[in-house]
């Protein structure tokens, strides 16, 4: 050996400088593809015309104002503005090339394949267990071996399970909020979806708890296609690999995170994201 | 001054601590006369004995209780046509409980303290409280058996004690074979001869039916006849016995044993001897069957329909005012019909109770019941079963009028339920069904209680309704014993609310009856006080459970 | 362009830390650019006093930059900035070190009169150094212009006077290197005239790196390394 190699750990130096994003595009596959969707509350259009592709297992951050329509949008992709009065939709969502807002698509086995975490945590007032358990449960799936091994790596991986593995019957709401988030994103993975939703999931808990959320995150892009809302602009900065920009409910620009945040192709982009006059 | 007082806002915290203690006063108030009348009564009051002549009559002995005194002014008490001996301020005068309605006439009677020559309280006065004819006051003589006097005198009082607990066994005895024995053959020969109506009106009655049932009549009628001859024996020998008694006149009367309840001597009694009285006094009010068209013996069988009823209310009204409000708040689109339901649903809380007494009459015994009837007991023609009023209307029409309370609370705990939980549900793939059944109910749960507590104090106080459904002033029979079907929906019950009104303003013997009334409704206050107590345990355990959720 | 960007920021304390750290690298700037011209005429007219002047001022440039460095790695900690606030703390402490080098040079050149006191050959003028140093100073000036108006436009300009920077480099080496084969006598004498050449070649190029991160600051493109080409048409591109 070397001492050159012996200075370099044997690292190969050509790869340090190859071009990561060249590297991404080859892999990139879409998801969730929106077309065109406008969307009304009664009269009032809170989306226009929003196109933009997902891409499968990677982070994408919706960052804007507040009443932007990040929310909204988000919501769209699990139909959870369904259950709003007066909503109209217009346009299409497509996961894996199935339109969602299609007529024979089933809404509860749609929300089983996109989960959705809430700003608040919302546990259920039920054991930690149950708290898990509960979408299996609603499958009709009570058999407890499989309960137990599903419980167990869905605290696993929602980086949980070393904290309460040996208080699994007490009741949820005794945790910490950065808990109980956990315990909620536990919640979601434990049905396996293929997406998981985020609407500000860290917006209530304390900047370590918070750290937790956005490492957890990380961990989970290997397995989930993950889609964030967020109004800490350093968090969408720190978890996402793409960025869309909304204002006014209109998608003003979408693009990789890095490039986003150094050097955005819009203005309103650029002053909402250095704190200027919009 | 005054203004930087009104200023500083104390007259405002003044006003309500104000509100605040008067309420409290009347909530303790009303709770202190009642339980002090009430109670009072159980307390074995001594027996006095009055030397006593008026203007027309000779000197005689008076002996009873001293019940109450009145101080009449002379003015008025001359004016009342009486004569004042001493030119007193005041008349005064007392009212004695004399008992001994049998020989007397009545139980009561207003003496005055003018014409009382003395007045003692011999240890040797005896009170017998009698199963008919009110109390006997006056002294035991001696014990006969068959006729022959057995004991007399001192040892009179050890005996008589002995023969009585003995008397009182076999009275028991005979009670439980009248009760298990008779009545459920009676009730099962009723039922037989109800089953053989039916097969006529079905036209299956033959030959053979016929041998069977007469076979089983046979056999019921010789058990009958054993149970019969039991009784007769025993009849034999509780009426061997009898006490010799002197009355206040010097009257020698003979008291059948198996007559009297109770035999005691207040005034020989320590403090702790009435103690115990008081209690066993109570407590057999408690559980026993009232006697006397209700102004003696005990409540319990009013007590039991009254917790029977509720709670046959609170299993009708609870799921079905649960169920209104689901639709209303979770199903209904929320509009111009749902806010005139809930517009009629409060209204309906304001329909003066007896206005449900009529509508439950009307619906539910005569056009339910009289359906039911001639749908599934044919047989029991022309005497109805379920037509007329009986356990169930009367829960039915409590359940009507108490469900705009429990529509009204369960949509408000509904209502309360942050939204993020059920979204919480949904998406995790639960429908609305879901959702409800497993998250969302369980989480009202504290509020639908306390709907069901409201439901509950304002059912367990209802009277006037229930007299048209169902109540009455003495039923033969609990609705709940031990033949088939055990629980009778189709049956008669009593009432404390009923029983009240029934004891005070009803009975033959007002003046006997009133500290009844007291300790009733005592007693009423109470088992509405237990409901509500249980009812508001329960919720707050569950709102222990789901208290975090609150904030 | 917009040349108070850095003050529509809603929060003002941000704008004047902005402000402040621009307004800092104005006067290192300056400061630098005066060193240079000090430096220059102290060489070209032996004046040992301002010779004296740029050494001491070295020290004043070497504070400043450490002063401007902190500041920016203040606000990056407080503020994580994004986008061209971010481009330009980043570009401000690039161009502050490159700033720090022209210092540098500029001293260079100082000793190095100062330690050649009394030699008998400074007498002499040399056209071609003067020539020199007024390119290196216009390129040094326009870069600092460019800074202050977050604008590119003359850049081009600048970074085409490099090329003529070389030029006059390569030719005054070959001058120098000729008189020294004709009179090896002269080889101090012209060794310290390359240095300063050299010097100025050097300030050249410094010049031209902070251009380079006027335009990573001013357009987000990474222009270092590029052809000529390419530079220009970054520069021209309108986003």
């Amino acid at each position: 050996m070397t001492t050159a190699q012996k200075r370099t750990h044997g690292i190969d130096i050509s790869a340090l400088n190859r071009d990561d994003k060249s590297q991404q595009a080859g892999s990139l596959e879409t998801c969730i593809k929106v077309e065109n969707l406008d969307l009304f509350y009664g009269d009032k259009q809170a989306l226009h015309g929003v196109n933009m592709e997902m891409p499968r297992k990677k982070v994408t951050a919706y960052i804007g104002p507040s009443g932007c329509g990040k929310s909204t949008l988000l919501r769209c992709i699990n139909r959870m503005n369904d259950l709003v009065d007066g909503v109209t939709i217009k346009g299409k969502i497509l996961l894996d090339n199935e339109d969602i807002y299609d007529k024979s698509v089933n809404v509860a086995a749609l929300r089983r394949r996109v989960g959705m975490v809430f700003q608040k945590p919302n546990p259920f007032p039920k054991t930690i267990y149950e708290n898990v358990a509960y979408g299996l449960r609603i499958q009709g799936i009570n058999d407890r071996r499989i309960l137990d091994e599903v419980v167990e790596k869905s605290l696993r991986g929602a980086a949980l399970w070393d904290e309460v593995k040996n208080r699994l019957n007490d009741n949820a709401l005794g945790m910490s909020g950065g808990q109980q988030q956990r315990l909620v994103i536990a919640r979601a993975i434990a049905i396996e979806p293929e997406v998981i939703l985020l609407d500000e999931p860290a917006s209530a808990l304390d900047p370590i708890s918070t750290l937790k959320i956005e490492e957890l995150i990380n961990e989970l892009k290997d397995k989930y296609t993950i889609v964030i809302v967020t109004h800490n602009m350093q968090q969408a900065a720190r978890v996402s690999d793409f960025t869309a920009f909304m204002y006014m409910g209109e998608l003003i620009e979408f693009g990789e995170t890095s490039e986003l945040f150094t050097n955005p192709a819009k203005k309103q982009t650029e002053d909402y994201i250095t704190g200027r006059y919009g | 001054m005054i203004k930087a007082w009104f200023k500083s806002g104390s007259p405002w915290i003044w006003m309500t601590a104000g509100a605040v203690s008067i309420n409290l006063i009347l909530v303790t108030g009303l709770l202190t006369l009642i339980a002090v009348r009430g109670l009072g009564h159980f307390w074995p009051a001594d027996i006095v004995e009055y030397r006593y002549q008026d203007r027309q009559d000779p000197e005689s002995l008076i002996i009873g209780e001293e019940v109450d005194k009145s101080l009449l002014l002379a003015a008025q008490a001359r004016a009342a046509g009486h004569e004042l001996l001493d030119n007193g301020e005041y008349l005064v005068q007392y009212l004695v409980k004399t008992g001994n309605r049998d020989i007397l006439g009545s139980d009561f009677r207003w003496i005055q303290e003018q014409y009382i020559h003395g007045k003692s309280t011999p240890e040797d006065l005896i009170a017998i409280e009698r199963r008919e004819w009110g109390n006997f006051y006056g002294r035991l003589l001696g014990v006969k058996e068959n006729g022959t006097l057995i004991a007399q005198g001192e040892q009179a009082w050890a005996v008589a004690q002995e023969k009585l607990a003995k008397t009182l066994e076999l009275h028991d005895e005979i009670d439980k074979l009248q009760d298990k024995g008779v009545g459920a053959i009676n009730y099962n020969l009723e039922r037989l001869r109800l089953k053989q109506r039916a097969l006529e009106l079905k036209n299956q009655w033959n030959e053979t039916t016929h041998q069977e049932f007469i076979a089983q009549k046979l056999a019921y009628e010789q058990e009958y006849k054993v149970i019969q001859e039991q009784i007769g024996k025993l009849n034999k020998e509780i009426k061997s016995n009898s006490l010799l008694v002197s009355e206040a006149g010097q009257k020698e009367i003979s008291i059948p044993l198996d007559r009297v309840v109770k035999l005691t001597r207040p005034n020989g009694m320590s403090w702790l001897d009435k103690s115990i009285e008081y209690v066993s006094n109570f407590v057999t009010f408690f559980l026993d069957e009232p006697r006397e068209a209700n102004t003696e013996g005990g409540i319990f069988p009013a007590i039991f329909g009254t917790v029977l009823m509720v709670l046959l209310m609170a299993v009708v009204v609870t799921p079905f005012g649960v169920i209104a409000a689901v639709y209303l708040r979770e199903y209904a689109k929320q509009g111009f019909v749902t806010r005139v339901i809930r517009i009629a649903v409060n209204n309906l809380a304001g329909v003066p109770s007896i206005v449900y007494g009529v509508f439950g009459l009307g619906f539910f015994v005569y056009i339910l019941g009289g359906s039911i009837d001639r749908l599934f007991y044919p047989e029991a023609a022309p005497s109805p079963v379920f037509g007329t009023p009986g356990l169930l209307w009367a829960s039915l029409t409590l359940a009507l009028l108490t469900l705009p309370v429990v529509i009204v609370a369960t949509e408000e705990g509904l209502s309360r339920i942050p939204k993020s939980i059920r979204e919480g549900s949904l998406a995790l793939g639960a429908t609305k069904a879901e959702t409800l059944w497993r998250t969302v109910l369980p989480m009202a749960s504290p509020a639908i209680m306390t709907g069901l507590i409201l439901a509950v104090a304002r059912a367990a106080g209802e009277v006037a309704p229930l007299m048209l459904v169902g109540v009455v002033k003495l039923a033969p029979t609990l609705p709940l014993d031990g033949n088939f079907p055990y629980l009778h929906l189709d049956r008669k019950f009593m009432h404390l609310g009923f029983h009240i009104y029934d004891v005070g303003f009803q009975s033959p013997n007002v003046e006997a009856a009133r500290p009844l009334v007291y300790a009733t409704s005592l007693l009423l206050v109470m088992v509405i006080v237990g409901l509500n107590m249980f009812a508001i345990a329960v919720r707050n355990n569950l709102r222990e459970k789901y208290r975090a959720l609150e904030n | 362009m917009d040349s108070n960007k850095i003050k529509q920021h809603i929060s003002r304390q941000f704008n004047d830390e902005m402000e402040d750290i621009r307004n800092k690298v104005l006067a290192m700037g300056g400061l630098v650019e005066q060193q240079v011209d000090l430096a220059t005429k102290a060489f070209m007219g032996y004046d040992m006093e301002s010779a004296e002047t740029v050494v001491q001022q070295d020290q004043l440039v070497n504070e400043l930059e450490k002063n401007i460095d902190h500041e920016c790695t203040e606000i990056m900690a407080k503020r994580q900035p994004t986008a061209f606030d971010l481009r330009m703390l980043i570009a401000t402490i690039k161009i502050i070190t490159d700033l720090e080098r022209i210092g540098d040079e500029a001293a260079r050149i100082a000793k190095m009169t100062m330690r050649l006191e009394g030699a008998d050959y400074y007498q002499d003028k040399y056209y071609e150094i003067e020539h020199l140093l007024e390119l290196v100073k216009d390129m040094l000036n326009g870069a600092l212009d460019a800074y202050a108006r977050t604008d590119v436009e003359d850049i081009v300009a600048i970074t085409a006077q490099d090329a003529k920077v070389d030029r006059e480099y390569t030719s005054i080496t070959r001058q120098l290197i000729t008189q020294m084969m004709e009179n090896p006598r002269n080889i101090t004498r012209a060794l310290d005239m390359l240095w300063t050449a050299r010097a100025l070649e050097r300030i050249g190029d410094h010049s031209c790196n902070v251009c380079e991160q006027v335009i990573y600051m001013v357009k987000g493109k990474d222009v270092r390394h590029v052809s000529r080409e390419e530079l220009e048409k970054t520069v021209n591109t309108e986003r």
